[in-house]
């Protein structure tokens, strides 16, 4: 009799802390979880203060900043292919065509048909793929060199990216003279920002005049990336750089950012500028990690004069098929608090976005809308931004 | 004179059918988890991987058809008792065939409503972000974005209806209409639900569709959203995630809970509006938690930044993360008879949903840390057009495409229940709730319980951190 009873009570209890765990663990996740008593328990943030040391200036010319020149045909082929999920070696794209039409190339394919007239016979190449790919005539590239001075005011030049089309990219290094700036090994380093073919694939065109060029990609680089740096002739150091921050000279830093990116691509590398007495310089090629996770790294990680984020140039990745999302809004909203003093966006920002930071009264340095470049409101091809001269 | 009986279509069809292992032990499951695993890869291969063979998965346009369809037989079964299908047909019926008719007569009305009632009636005759064909007419916008926006507005809607349509069901019990025969109680139903959807449509998503477009549509919506402030973030994502969360807590309710706690409320109308805001309040719970979980994890959210630092991926998130509880518990209830059931209501429960919350975790990291090498998406926590809920939602779809129209086969059999055996079933299931009642003793495990719930969350609180810094998920 005491048995059942104490066995009935054990039930009874057991059942009702059953019920109680259900209740107070759903009490607590709505009453404290929001709340800002929450803020207590986040990690907290410390400051690492890398000393990436100064320099004296930047000058950036922009090479091409127009990777595509119609939307509505690059987002047709997207659309046609399988939308933005789909392998960027697939698309049948130039230079890897193959002629079996959209969506249905592969990197070996494309790469068989051209691969034995790269670097040196970039005209040639481009012709035969021409006519095995969807849409070449719309593969235009980004790419910009970047020509730092020292304290003691010594030189370096580098190029961030390196286009897409190789007859288009080819004229515009001819253009800006960066094709003799190959040639005689005043170009340091080919800095690949990621893997998308509007800023990697143009790469036999860098090594048609360098092949020996020192060349730093973001680790995360997909099999088919690797060997075409090796199929296009490149005979220079390779540094896969891994996540997080490289120093590479005084004043100068590159960091790597571990994310997906749509087509397929995954990691991107930016770069960080110390400007003696202005401020951080953050320098991009499509920023998909967004502007203010990358201002937000530099406060982390770095250590930059006065504590102040002076300037931008690059894409910023907002809008780049010129589409829209809310939550851009949030970055166009935010970022004024960051006190951007110089802003050279371009590319893969888009222009309605140009537009609205135009609207928000941010500092947008106008550009001249040349060589193809549709629009004033920001940097276009050919145009200059210096920070600290 | 043989009395006319009447036709009941699939009122109550699944309760009153027993389904009986054809093997003996978890072979049936494990068949079950293999078949069904065989048809949602066939099936995400043609319709949605992007290396596939239609690579619907743009996302949103995949995103939508994945959506639509879960509510669609949602709609089929729960609100039309599978009419006009006839009881007999149901019971006699080879499952295969069945399934076929079943699942082709969903994807008919499927197509139907996305091009009929959204794209043409909606899109074309009230509001143009739902057709694709009005949005390319405005300047700039490329025939890709247009399909996605206007796949998003239909999916966001999705969420809404995932929610409402099944929530008349098990929480409002189809009040005030349970007595009526189909298909009027059908039509009654889908109905209300689809005009509490509508409602809360403009309420929640519709301000996002508005500042979509540049400029801000300040005159047709309210730009910027009312949300802003709490939710960090001018995005609709914030509202995805609490109506995501509620669909996932319906079908908790329904499942493994077995619509515990609520029915143990003895008046039908106080236990229909509690279980009702009851569901919404379990949500926000669920809301509020997987956001702060997010940010012991990753830090902080940043406005303005992008992926998993953003406020509005991260309120995405909560929704993804939401569905990942879904798939365990489903699959408990369709393939494991909704084990345990020997020890008391609230016993049962509480061990289904730990069984649950560790299966969830275990297949959350299985998803991200596999699931890039052989669905066709990337690796990557915040891909931003990427989304964990199309792939679990195709397999909740085949899941119940084949436990509502396949009764489970090849691993069980279908036998109709004799009258006998449903009356059976009904007092088993009366007298487990019945089987809770107040007494000082369970006051004291109550209380105890409560306390030790709110220290398992503390202490998931603080273990989150720490798990977080010391596991690397993708490398």
């Amino acid at each position: 009799m005491t048995d059942d009873k104490s066995t009935m009570n054990r039930r009874e209890f057991l059942k009702g802390a059953a019920m109680g765990v259900g209740a107070g663990a759903v009490g607590a996740m709505l009453v404290y979880s929001y709340s800002p008593w929450r803020t207590r328990l986040f990690p907290e943030v410390k400051r690492k203060l890398a000393d990436i040391g100064t320099c004296k200036s930047i000058t950036i010319t922009n090479i091409s900043e127009t990777s595509w020149f119609e939307n509505a045909d690059l987002m047709g082929d997207i659309k046609g292919a399988g939308g933005l999920l789909v392998n960027q070696y697939d698309y049948n794209w130039p230079p890897f065509g193959d002629g079996a039409g959209l969506g249905k190339g592969s990197y070996e394919k494309g790469i068989a048909k051209i691969k034995h007239l790269l670097p040196d016979r970039i005209d040639e190449a481009w012709a035969i793929t021409e006519k095995l790919s969807v849409h070449p005539e719309n593969a235009g590239g980004y790419a910009c060199l970047i020509e730092l001075e020292e304290l003691d005011g010594t030189k370096h030049k580098y190029l961030l990216d390196t286009g897409w089309s190789y007859k288009w990219t080819d004229e515009c290094f001819k253009r800006e003279g960066i094709d003799k700036m190959l040639q005689n090994d005043e170009i340091e380093a080919l800095f690949i920002s990621h893997e998308h073919f509007d800023h990697f694939w143009g790469l036999p065109v860098t090594f048609k005049y360098n092949p020996k060029i020192t060349m730093y990609i973001p680790d995360g680089f997909y099999p088919e990336g690797l060997q075409y740096i090796k199929d296009s002739g490149h005979k220079g150091k390779l540094v896969k750089v891994k996540p997080g921050l490289m120093k590479q000279i005084p004043g100068m830093a590159s960091f790597v950012f571990a994310i997906p990116i749509i087509c397929r691509v995954y990691g991107e590398q930016s770069l960080y500028f110390n400007i003696k007495d202005k401020g951080l310089v953050s320098v991009t090629g499509c920023c998909h990690q967004s502007i203010i996770q990358f201002a937000e790294t530099a406060y982390k990680e770095i250590k930059y004069e006065n504590d102040n984020l002076y300037g931008v140039y690059g894409g910023l990745h907002i809008s780049p098929f010129e589409d829209w999302d809310p939550k851009y809004d949030d970055l166009v909203i935010s970022l004024g608090k960051y006190g951007f003093e110089k802003v050279g966006c371009n590319h893969c920002t888009g222009i309605v976005c140009a537009k609205k930071f135009i609207a928000a009264g941010y500092p947008i340095v106008k550009g001249t809308a040349r060589y193809r470049s549709k629009d004033i409101a920001y940097l276009g091809n050919g145009d200059k931004i210096s920070f600290g001269v | 004179m043989e009395a006319m009986v009447e036709e009941r279509f699939g009122a109550g069809y699944l309760e009153e059918r027993k389904l009986v292992k054809r093997w003996a032990g978890p072979i049936p499951a494990i068949v079950a988890l293999v078949f069904t695993l065989a048809i949602f890869y066939v099936t995400w291969w043609i319709f949605q991987d992007p290396r596939g063979m239609m690579r619907m998965y743009t996302p949103y346009v995949g995103y939508m058809y994945t959506r639509w369809w879960l509510i669609v037989l949602i709609w089929m079964v729960y609100i039309f008792n599978y009419w006009p299908f006839k009881r007999k047909w149901l019971e006699t019926t080879h499952p295969v065939i069945k399934g076929t008719v079943l699942t082709a007569v969903s994807v008919g009305i499927l197509y139907v409503l996305i091009k009929g009632f959204f794209e043409g009636l909606l899109g074309n005759f009230g509001l143009a972000y739902f057709n694709p064909g009005q949005l390319t007419k405005l300047p700039g916008i490329t025939e890709f974005f247009a399909i996605e926006y206007a796949a998003l507005a239909c999916l966001m809607f999705a969420a809404l209806a995932s929610w409402l349509s099944p929530a008349w069901i098990v929480a409002c019990e189809e009040a005030p209409w349970q007595d009526l025969k189909q298909p009027s109680k059908g039509v009654s139903i889908l109905i209300v639900t689809f005009f509490l959807s509508t409602l809360i449509y403009f309420m929640t998503m519709h301000s996002h569709m508005g500042i979509l477009y540049y400029p801000w549509q300040y005159f047709t919506s309210i730009a910027p959203p009312y949300w802003e402030k709490f939710a960090n973030t001018v995005s609709g994502n914030f509202h995805v995630s609490w109506i995501m969360c509620c669909t996932v807590s319906v079908w908790l309710v329904e499942t493994i809970w077995e619509r515990y706690p609520f029915n143990l409320i003895k008046r039908d109308g106080l236990r229909r509006v509690v279980a009702f805001f009851g569901i919404i309040v379990i949500a926000f719970a669920m809301h509020f938690f997987l956001y702060f979980a997010q940010e012991l994890t990753w830090g902080e959210a940043i406005r303005g930044t992008r992926r998993d630092a953003a406020p509005d991926w991260r309120w995405l998130h909560v929704g993804e993360m939401a569905v990942f509880f879904l798939v365990p518990a489903l699959f408990i209830t369709f393939y494991c008879d909704n084990w345990p059931r020997k020890y008391s209501m609230p016993v049962n429960v509480l061990i289904r949903t730990g069984i649950t919350i560790v299966a969830a975790v275990a297949l959350y990291v299985f998803y991200y840390k596999t699931s890039h090498l052989f669905l066709g998406t990337q690796k990557g926590f915040s891909h931003p057009q990427q989304f964990p809920m199309i792939p679990t939602i195709w397999l909740i779809n085949v899941w119940l495409a084949h436990h509502w129209f396949m009764d489970n086969w090849p691993g069980w059999k279908m036998v109709p229940k004799t009258a006998e055996e449903i009356a059976e079933d009904h007092a088993a299931h009366q007298a487990k709730i019945d089987e809770v009642k107040w007494n000082p003793t369970l006051g004291w495990g109550l209380g105890t319980g409560a306390l030790a719930g709110v220290a398992l969350y503390f202490i998931t609180v603080w273990l989150l951190p720490v798990v977080s810094q010391s596991v690397t998920i993708i490398k």
